[in-house]
């Protein structure tokens, strides 16, 4: 109790000090601070590693080799096959997973925004592929697609369309589709999350007015929803193109990258290249290339959608 | 002829009902304004005429013919929203053409057309900007605009003012006059401010819990409302309601309170006495000094506004508020004295708060019927 | 009572020393990397522990299982950025990458002094020496065999599995039959499919690795990979999933009545005898002969120890895997077979016919191969070569060319 009063006497004790402190200007960057500090350790550090790694020979299981080899790694990456098929395979499956997911987000989130009866079940249910794990969904579906036990197989069968099971993964002109529409599955619900909370800002009256003004359907998606949610749309797929870009696990489980590479994508033949060879040198520089590849795309992206305008 | 004729229509979201049958009829050129409260209905109704929602009774008929089963496009109507609702991608130009262009108007007329509205609201130099580079009421007057163009047969206004600041919507709402009175054609503005139906409707349906409580034009409205709701709702200050007693016996009707006696003069008919409310707008509490004072009470609270001093006054355990001079000097504690012309009077029913006519033979029931002893 | 900041914080500090000090006087604690995942791997290794414990009271192991296809990843993590494990598991395959990386200590001097010596042959040491020194104990072997469908042969007519790899492929034509969905064999063509690989263009004559060069021989290997994926290709003995099949896949076509034969080791014979029954459905046999030889792998497995804080402790969890104890429980709970010659003994294997044709598996087994780089080599090139040739995207000549180009890179 004393001391209590002896401090709000005394004008220079340290919490007056930090009530000063928190009425001038520098307040705002020490409150910073801490998150400053935590984003250069965990990824401003990690990063910096990884260019520095990527001009190094390491490999872990040739300890002697290491040291500076400069653009090494990028020079035998241009006539590295594999390196290009992949390459190929993260443009495709990227493209066609994203454009599936915004169509299939974009339907789910129309209807949810109707607010009918059952839609709150149904909002919870179209979620739930998100809220599994890759790794879950990955065998999940490769159950689903088996060739000897798979249900789809045999739906596909019942109905006329397949006459005999077919083994989706070991195609290579299936593989990367099956892959795709797998991942498509998984992913879809971001898009259907955001649009939904995208549709919900649009005020009810632009379509009405709409309605009065002789805008049909069609009209009213293009000329409203679509410019009302571009924003949305923006930000969504650019979160999505990173998260696709960067995680390999669904292949991984699916696929392996194979038959034959035919679905290798870039983070799988980075993750290979580390942990089945152990060199992380030439790892680095093919994740080097990715992030600059993925900054080269949102910096485009943003700017032709103009989203950081207004 | 009859521009809009709303005949018994009907609404409810399953077991709640929110229209009870609405009739309104609007005249040729006529402005009318459905006043109400949050959820009284209004907007629904202003929906149904539209064809933006679905009666699940009766008839809307413009111009002369049943429109109930068309959609809004083909109502030849046109809206104004309190959002403004502008496509947000679209120049002004395209947005105030937007209906126009939908119904195939070739594009040397339309631009002609949008210039000419343009012109009447004054927004010709923004026709290339989008809705986004202007300011509220330059959206509002290019909402207003989209629908002019249209020269519909019925103009809708769902609370048009209400996203305005004070000073924009006393500007816009007096530009909505002028623009009724140049094109002539029929309006029915949705809003909650008695303000705005006071000053531009030639007819107001006050609505509550889904009836319409009164239809009349503004003046009938302020002086002769048929309930207590209405009375209560129109004017502000409010009016003054004042629980008492109505009196009438040999020496005529009176009503009669504490601190209160207003004679209401005239043979009282029966002899009698029933529970009533009375119903006196400030400014017709006049401040008066001994003689003839209706209304005795002491000043609670003065509070000048510069043309007027509002004056709230406890007449016996009641309180009063009067407009009086804006130079009045009393203070509060001081005695005060107010006069009632009779004829300025309402007087309602304490119970069913609906409105008796002074002079009305049935104003007095006997004694024994409600009581009094 | 009132507590002040300074008093509270003194006393949660003493509270934290306290927790801090406990374990120092307890138990040394070492703990333990294994990729033992599945329910009787699980029962093994706890009853090993339970044993373990009650040899060495003074040490407790806290185990920590890691799916395989993780396991290199986690541990070579572990030496970039710390964190390793007291001890881990180590197996043939990945003997050599382990030790270039330098995450498993040398172990000689222990073992030469160790009693439990004398039960291991010195070919269970080949697989975990390198240039004389020791790093890891021999715990259990892996010993490739043929799992069959006895029943299947009856109805084919077939007298017995198949000796060489033509009896081999005239088998395979009889117990084929894609109309009723049954395929002859299992083929494993997705994750892990290079085994095989491997396995059949050493039985074509081709060495891989001579003296740390790239050694194969491409004439024999072409012929060897022509073989195997005519199988798939042109035989159509296997089934059309083999591109993207692997030991899961494989596993539920034997199970599950689509195949008739399939190779694998001794390891998933718990798993088989689970869905079919010993002797009446199923019979074990040894790897079918090569043209050029017979190979078929026993890969001895073992445990190493990778961090020396608790070298001593560590020492005695990994040598007590090599005892007679431990590797009987391990015997018992996932039929894993010994490493240790008085574990041999055991009536449970002398006496069980499906043990034979790995006991005789042992007397011309060879190791896998083991060089720096193996499994990458094998994961990311021999793998993908494979399937591309199964897929019809290169020709046995096209893929055994990739297979040369990327050993003489992983070599370099």
């Amino acid at each position: 109790m004393r001391r209590d009063h002896m401090k709000s006497v005394l004008p220079r004790g340290p919490i007056t000090l930090l009530g000063n402190l928190s009425e001038t200007r520098y307040w705002v960057y020490l409150l910073l601070f801490p998150s400053l500090i935590l984003l250069l350790l965990v990824v401003a550090y990690p990063t910096l590693y990884g260019f520095v790694i990527s001009v190094r020979e390491m490999r872990l299981t040739r300890p002697g080799l290491n040291g500076w080899v400069g653009m090494k790694h990028y020079v035998a990456m241009m006539s590295d096959r594999v390196f290009w098929i992949s390459l190929k395979n993260t443009a495709i499956w990227v493209t066609a997973a994203i454009a599936i997911e915004v169509t299939l987000g974009f339907v789910a989130a129309v209807a949810l925004n109707r607010n009918l009866p059952g839609t709150k079940l149904f909002g919870v249910l179209i979620l739930l592929p998100y809220f599994l794990p890759n790794v879950v969904a990955g065998h999940m579906w490769a159950l689903l697609l088996d060739p000897r036990l798979g249900v789809i197989n045999d739906l596909l069968v019942r109905i006329g369309i397949l006459s005999t099971y077919k083994a989706w993964f070991a195609d290579p002109a299936t593989a990367l589709a099956a892959t795709i529409l797998v991942e498509a599955w998984h992913g879809f619900p971001f898009f259907a999350l955001l649009f939904l909370a995208g549709l919900k800002g649009i005020p009810e009256d632009l379509y009405k007015a709409a309605a009065v003004d002789g805008a049909g359907p069609v009209r009213q998606f293009r000329l409203i929803t679509v410019p009302m949610l571009k924003t949305v749309i923006a930000a969504a797929v650019i979160l999505r193109v990173i998260s696709l870009v960067n995680s390999p696990d669904l292949l991984l489980v699916l696929t392996g990258g194979g038959p034959g590479n035919a679905t290798q994508v870039l983070s799988l033949y980075a993750f290979q290249t580390a942990y089945r060879e152990f060199n992380f040198g030439y790892a680095g520089a093919l994740s080097v290339v990715m992030f600059i590849l993925l900054m080269l795309f949102a910096t485009i992206y943003i700017r032709l959608t103009h989203v950081t305008k207004e | 002829m009859a521009t809009l004729s709303i005949n018994r229509i009907r609404k409810s979201y399953g077991a709640l009902d929110v229209l009870h049958g609405i009739d309104v009829d609007l005249e040729d050129g006529g402005f009318l304004v459905l006043l109400g409260p949050s959820g009284c209905g209004k907007s629904t109704l202003l929906n149904i005429i539209a064809g933006l929602d679905e009666p699940s009774a009766g008839d809307i008929a413009i111009a002369g013919r049943s429109v109930t089963a068309l959609p809004p496009k083909d109502r030849n109507i046109a809206m104004v929203f309190q959002s403004y609702a502008l496509y947000p991608t679209m120049s002004v130009e395209r947005n105030i053409g937007f209906g126009l262009e939908m119904r195939g108007v070739p594009e040397q007329q339309r631009k002609a057309e949008i210039r000419k509205a343009a012109e009447m609201l004054q927004i010709g130099h923004l026709l290339d900007r989008l809705p986004a580079n202007l300011s509220g009421g330059q959206r509002q007057r290019v909402a207003m605009g989209r629908a002019i163009v249209r020269n519909p047969d019925l103009f809708l206004f769902d609370e048009p003012l209400s996203n305005l600041d004070a000073k924009l919507r006393v500007e816009m709402r007096t530009e909505i006059k002028r623009l009724h009175e140049r094109l002539g054609t029929s309006i029915v503005y949705v809003t909650h401010d008695q303000i705005e139906a006071m000053t531009l409707a030639t007819k107001v349906a006050v609505m509550k819990g889904g009836y319409v409580q009164q239809l009349a034009d503004p003046r009938t409205i302020y002086e002769r409302p048929a309930n207590m709701f209405v009375a209560g709702f129109i004017g502000s200050p409010a009016m003054n309601f004042i629980r008492g007693k109505l009196l009438s016996d040999s020496a005529g009707a009176r009503f009669t309170s504490e601190g209160v006696i207003v004679s209401l003069g005239g043979p009282g008919g029966a002899n009698g006495t029933r529970e009533c409310v009375l119903g006196v707008r400030p400014e017709e509490l006049k401040v008066v000094e001994m003689e003839d004072a209706s209304l005795e009470g002491v000043i609670d609270v003065v509070e000048p506004t510069g043309p007027d001093t509002m004056v709230t006054a406890i007449v016996g355990n009641q309180a009063v508020i009067a407009r009086a001079e804006p130079r009045f000097q009393g203070r509060r504690g001081d005695q005060i004295r107010f006069r009632v012309d009779p004829s300025s009077i309402n007087l309602f029913d304490a119970k069913t708060e609906a409105r008796i006519d002074v002079g009305d033979a049935s104003l007095i029931r006997p004694i024994h019927e409600n009581g009094f002893s | 009572m009132q507590i002040t900041k300074r008093e509270f914080l003194a006393a949660t500090a003493a509270l934290a020393l306290a927790g801090s000090i406990r374990p120092a006087n307890a138990a040394t604690a070492i703990n333990y990397w294994h990729h033992f995942t599945s329910q009787s791997e699980m029962a093994g290794l706890l009853k090993i522990i339970e044993l373990f414990g009650k040899a060495h009271p003074g040490v407790t192991v806290t185990q920590e299982s890691i799916p395989n296809s993780e396991y290199m990843a986690k541990v070579s993590s572990a030496v970039v950025a710390g964190g390793r494990p007291d001890t881990g598991m180590v197996i043939a395959e990945r003997f050599a990458d382990l030790t270039a990386m330098g995450a498993l200590t040398d172990i000689t001097k222990r073992v030469n002094a160790w009693k439990g010596r004398a039960n291991l042959p010195e070919n269970r040491w080949t697989g975990m020496s390198q240039d004389g020194a020791v790093y890891a104990v021999p715990a259990y072997a892996f010993v490739d065999w043929m799992y069959y469908r006895k029943d299947y042969f009856e109805e084919a007519g077939l007298a017995g599995p198949p000796k060489t790899l033509d009896e081999f492929v005239t088998a395979c034509r009889k117990l084929t039959n894609p109309a009723k969905g049954r395929y002859a064999f299992g083929m494993r063509g997705g994750a892990g499919a290079f085994k095989y690989v491997i396995d059949m263009i050493e039985s074509f004559g081709s060495p891989i690795v001579k003296n740390g060069q790239a050694a194969i021989d491409k004439a024999a290997a072409v012929e060897a990979v022509s073989f195997y994926s005519s199988l798939f290709l042109k035989e159509k003995v296997v089934p059309p999933s083999t591109p993207n099949d692997s030991y899961r896949q494989i596993m539920e076509g034997f199970r599950t009545g689509q195949t008739a034969m399939i190779w694998h080791h001794t390891g998933s014979l718990i798993e088989i005898s689970a869905a079919l029954k010993a002797g009446e459905q199923f019979a074990t046999a040894p790897m079918p002969a090569g043209p050029k030889a017979h190979i078929a792998r026993v890969a001895y497995a073992g445990n190493g120890i990778m961090k020396d804080d608790n070298v001593d402790a560590a020492w005695d969890w990994i040598s007590f895997w090599g005892e007679t104890d431990a590797a009987i429980a391990l015997l018992e709970a996932t039929g894993y077979f010994p490493a240790s010659t008085a574990a041999l003994e055991d009536r449970r294997i002398k006496s069980n016919p499906v043990y034979q044709a790995a006991s005789k598996t042992l007397e011309f087994g060879r190791l896998p191969n083991s060089f720096v780089g193996a499994a990458g080599w094998s994961e990311n090139v021999v793998n993908p070569a494979f399937q591309s040739v199964l897929t019809g995207q290169l020709t046995p000549v096209q893929a055994v060319d990739r297979m040369i180009e990327g050993l003489e890179a992983a070599l370099r």
